[in-house]
């Protein structure tokens, strides 16, 4: 079912709100102005509260509660629950220069979720009536959501880690400490990449089921890459040559993967499983 | 007539790499000031050498030697260094420039840290060793006895000193930006100087797990160790407390780099390639630049942490600027007392030649004259001195109003001792000794 024009209202209204809280934490980095941090979270939060306020009219519209049964509602959940870490984790224990980092891409799919959910309405007809795509769609969503936050810690370790080995004269702006932003990374990555696990083995079965096999579809491919991009950073405990640097440009590189795997997932033939 | 002459170069004009060749520790300096004064024994010097600067000033005869080029090269060879290495990093400068120079070091003016206390206990250890070795005389006892007061001032009386951010603190924000906590973090500190203690006084903020403090002197480990709860630990098991460390501070006096590439590259797998943050605050740097380069590895030395410091400190532009009126005004009250000290027994000395010269005059006049009364013989007396008075009336006042500090005075000075044989007289040198009564101005 295509999105109203109510909802594209507040879903454009939500990643507006989105773009906003970007420009606001970006201003806050570079002019050092603490007093942009309430404004940042209060429009950050309003832009959650406005997609999830689309996501719950577009439930109601089709009659069914369990979200995630078009890509619409897969993308706004993914940029709602981005947009709730953020303003947890900045609640819970601030980390400087997260949202700068996490509100682009946040912004990024609620535009996504406005345009996929206007222009393609794609829904995927299943969900709901089966369990077990459900949880593969939920599994593969909530992996991609985690590894957005392991690609945001990768990037900003490695911004930080550029800045401390740079020496510039001034003081580089401060972000986490390196060993926190590592930390944030390998969590997101071990518990994403379970969630990824999940949504394979899933998709998988799903697969042999509908005896689709012969050739490969492309989201397949490139979420077995991703998947084993992740194992490479999941390696870094047991060989520590992966630590740091490597595991950061990994998870980024992983994350662009996955990008790639929900672009195909919306654009290519049988994409929606 | 003497003359300051000052030879330098400090961390505006030359690289680190340069300035830790020609760092003269303890007993390398005392061991160039005895050459010195062998090589010019009519001269004084006073070498002062920091991890930002070298600088020798000397105070001799305004024709004598050594001239700038014989003190770098001297300075050179005692660090075994070819002087055409290293000379166009040094500066030189003469007299009131040299004085001003001075003063500004001491009072921290010319510091990458503006308002950093420890250049004056530094100016006052140079100078300190410099009487010690009996190096210092006439001329650059109350030069420095001046600085070292100036400085004092300066520190006491701006703001040049206050909410300044000092390298240990820079460090300090630096193992922040690696390390989340501390607690499970081990901080070892290479050497037990001063330095050291300051750097590990910062760190004992942040509660490291394991504080070590290891030194080849273990006495003094062991005292610093006590000071800041850590434990002594043995020099010669480097390697092994390397890698058990997280942050490592250096600043040992050894000559060559006591932390070099292969040996960290040794221990790089043990530690399961941890990130280590190093700082290497000693000169010559205790630890190989290529350590830097290798992957988890944070090393920062001496210029890299004042350069952070010093790009914090603009908003301190007011304090700077009431040093450097304190500076000027020294400066101005030296080369008054300078100008007293050098014209007035001159002046004298002419003054008292030439009315020594009317009276003989006078009085083979008086011969002449026959019968004179006492009126006429005082008026004769009296054309002969306001004569006198007259005639020196203008030179000597415009050598009063010259400056004592600049160049042509002191050869106005020589010129005129020479020209009306006006050679000193017996008790007019002044002392040697470093006597605060030589300083009239002083505070």
């Amino acid at each position: 079912m295509p999105i109203t024009s109510g909802q594209l209202l507040l879903i454009s209204l939500g990643a507006a709100c989105f773009a906003l809280a970007g420009v606001l934490a970006l201003l806050r980095a570079l002019l050092g102005r603490e007093s942009l941090r309430t404004w940042g979270r209060v429009v950050l939060l309003a832009g959650a509260l406005l997609s999830l306020a689309a996501i719950v009219w577009h439930a109601m519209g089709r009659g069914q509660w369990l979200p995630m049964s078009d890509n619409f509602e897969a993308l706004a959940w993914l940029a709602v629950l981005l947009a709730l870490f953020v303003i947890y984790v900045q609640r819970s224990r601030p980390m400087p220069m997260l949202d700068g980092f996490i509100v682009p891409v946040v912004t990024l799919l609620a535009i996504a979720a406005a345009m996929f959910g206007r222009l393609t309405p794609h829904s995927y007809k299943t969900v709901g009536k089966d369990t077990f795509l459900w949880v593969h769609t939920a599994t593969a969503y909530g992996g991609a959501a985690l590894f957005a936050v392991a690609a945001a810690g990768g990037a900003m370790y490695e911004y930080a880690r550029r800045a401390l080995r740079r020496k510039s004269k001034a003081p580089p702006p401060r972000l986490a400490s390196l060993e926190r932003l590592e930390h944030l990374m390998m969590n997101s990555v071990t518990v994403g990449f379970a969630l990824l696990t999940i949504a394979a083995v899933t998709g998988f079965v799903r697969m042999a089921e509908e005896s689709a096999g012969g050739r490969m579809h492309v989201k397949v491919a490139l979420a077995t890459l991703a998947w084993m991009v992740y194992a490479l950073v999941m390696h870094a405990p047991i060989n520590p040559r992966f630590r740091g640097r490597r595991a950061a440009m990994l998870s980024v590189f992983g994350f662009v993967l996955m990008i790639g795997t929900l672009i195909a997932v919306q654009f290519m033939p049988g994409g929606n499983g | 007539m003497q003359r300051v002459v000052l030879v330098g170069l400090n961390h505006t004009t030359a690289p680190l790499a340069i300035r830790e060749k020609l760092v003269f520790p303890g007993e390398a300096r005392a061991a160039a000031l005895a050459a010195f004064k062998q090589a010019w024994p009519g001269a004084e010097a006073v070498l002062v050498s920091t991890c930002n600067r070298v600088e020798l000033y000397v105070g001799r005869g305004i024709h004598d030697q050594p001239r700038a080029e014989q003190m770098i090269e001297f300075l050179a060879t005692q660090r075994g260094v070819p002087a055409a290495e290293v000379q166009q990093h040094f500066y030189r400068s003469n007299d009131r420039e040299a004085v001003t120079h001075l003063f500004s070091v001491a009072s921290s003016l010319d510091s990458m840290v503006l308002g950093e206390t420890q250049i004056l206990g530094q100016v006052r250890e140079a100078y300190e060793c410099a009487c010690a070795c009996g190096s210092a005389g006439a001329m650059l006892n109350p030069l420095f006895q001046r600085a070292i007061a100036v400085g004092r001032q300066v520190m006491t009386h701006t703001a040049l000193n206050e909410g300044r951010m000092s390298v240990a603190s820079i460090a300090v924000d630096y193992a922040r930006r690696i390390f989340d906590h501390f607690g499970d973090k081990t901080v070892l500190s290479i050497g037990a100087g001063k330095m050291a203690a300051l750097v590990l006084q910062s760190f004992a903020t942040l509660s490291p797990g394991k504080l070590l403090i290891c030194n080849r002197d273990l006495t003094k480990a062991e005292a610093l160790a006590q000071k800041f709860g850590g434990q002594p630990a043995a020099f010669d098991r480097l390697t092994e407390h390397l890698t058990a460390a997280d942050v490592v501070i250096s600043s040992t006096g050894a000559t060559r780099p006591i932390i070099t590439a292969a040996m960290y590259r040794s221990i790089e797998r043990a530690r399961r390639y941890r990130p280590m943050f190093l700082i290497d605050i000693a000169l010559p740097r205790d630890i190989e630049q290529e350590v830097g380069e290798i992957e988890n590895v944070y090393l920062y030395n001496i210029d890299d942490l004042q350069e952070v410091v010093a790009t914090t400190q603009s908003q301190r532009q007011d304090a700077a600027d009431e040093a450097r009126r304190i500076v000027h005004e020294h400066v101005e009250e030296f080369a008054a007392w300078t100008r007293a000290r050098q014209i007035g027994p001159l002046i004298d000395r002419l003054y008292r030649r030439y009315h020594h010269i009317a009276q003989q005059e006078v009085a083979r006049a008086e011969g002449k004259l026959g019968d004179l009364s006492d009126a006429e013989k005082a008026h004769l007396h009296d054309l002969a001195r306001r004569i006198v008075n007259k005639l020196l009336h203008d030179p000597i006042q415009r050598l009063r109003d010259s400056d004592a500090l600049h160049a042509p005075t002191n050869q106005y000075l020589n010129v005129l001792e020479k020209l009306f044989r006006l050679e000193p007289e017996d008790g007019e040198t002044p002392s040697a000794e470093p006597t605060h009564e030589q300083d009239p101005t002083r505070d």
